[in-house]
């Protein structure tokens, strides 16, 4: 049988279903909006966001994995390139940037120019500390997780708080090391 | 020049309003605006029985006075526009695409999920758009 060839994220992107940018948009505004006023707090927010996002991630990564025929990546590097230019333009429709790499090669900056979850969005006063698209940070938390990568995922720079692009920092904590749920002797 | 535009809920409830002179004739802008209501309430419900008129969400002026020219939409949803302005001889074309392009910009900041509807439209996008397309009127009207 012939190798799968990896896919880019062009040609994934030309094949998954799609659905309207704008009703996923007001959905995704309706679960935040819905959200602060279940939990009141916008730190609670926050949390419940970025379980969601690990929820979806855990799931997300087997049909990311299915589709894209990416084989296994040899390290952290080339995860990150992986989840920047397939990853995002599978699922969002965007790419995104790899910078801000650290000497050892376990910290990168995933940087976002433009984000189709926030559209029309504007982050009151009020809600300052919101992390408007905490989703995601969940989201890749989660998908990494599920390959054997622990991982810690933060905001650095929002545009929703003025600043000029969105910037998530992924930071590799630990590689688990695959486990077989049998041993050798049994 | 445009000197103020308004939006106006379903249930004439002011959500916007903003003017744009340096003189302190808010208040003088505001009345007309608020004038300007009942002509469209008459319109509305005395429509001529002529077909295009009913889906027809642009209508026209309202209101000529000495020194103001206002003019009104109304969109589907019962949210009404209103323009003021102190040219007198205004294209008609030209008073319809400010209304388009007042209406995406309208349909843009309703979409905030911050916005509650039928409140007080407090978006700063909103207003520079707005400010934004007031100028452009100006600039696009021969003089």
């Amino acid at each position: 049988m012939a190798r799968l060839v990896p896919r880019s994220g062009d040609a994934v992107f030309a094949n998954v279903e799609r659905v309207n940018a704008e009703l996923f948009t007001l959905t995704y505004g309706a679960i935040v909006r819905q959200l602060i006023t279940d939990l009141e707090e916008v730190e609670e927010v926050n949390k419940q966001l970025d379980q969601m996002g690990y929820n979806i991630g855990i799931r997300l990564i087997d049909e990311f994995l299915a589709k894209s025929n990416v084989s296994r990546c040899v390290d952290f590097k080339e995860t990150a390139d992986v989840i920047a230019k397939v990853g995002f333009k599978m699922f969002l429709g965007v790419t995104a940037s790899v910078t801000n790499w650290d000497a050892d090669g376990t910290s990168c900056s995933l940087i976002l120019e433009e984000n189709p979850l926030v559209d029309f969005v504007e982050l009151p006063d009020m809600y300052q500390g919101l992390h408007y698209c905490n989703i995601l940070s969940g989201v890749i938390r989660g998908a990494l997780e599920m390959v054997s990568m622990k991982t810690e995922v933060t905001w650095v720079r929002d545009m929703l708080r003025g600043d000029d692009a969105y910037e998530l920092q992924v930071k590799l904590l630990k590689q688990v090391p695959e486990e077989y749920p049998y041993k050798d002797d049994e | 020049m445009i000197v103020c535009v308004a939006v106006v809920g379903h249930q004439n409830n002011p959500l916007y309003l903003q003017s744009f002179t340096d003189s302190d004739d808010d208040l003088k802008l505001h009345h007309i605006v608020h004038c300007s209501l009942d002509v469209i309430d008459d319109a509305v419900n005395n429509p001529k029985k002529t077909g295009p008129t009913l889906s027809e969400t642009f209508l026209g002026l309202l209101y000529p006075s000495e020194n103001y020219r206002v003019y009104g939409y109304l969109t589907n949803t019962k949210v009404k526009f209103i323009m003021v302005t102190t040219d007198l001889d205004v294209r008609d074309v030209d008073v319809r695409s400010f209304f388009r392009r007042f209406h995406a910009a309208y349909v843009n900041a309703v979409s905030n999920p911050f916005h509650v509807p039928g409140k007080k439209i407090t978006s700063t996008t909103f207003a520079e758009r707005v400010s934004g397309i007031v100028k452009s009127f100006g600039s696009s009207t021969p003089a």
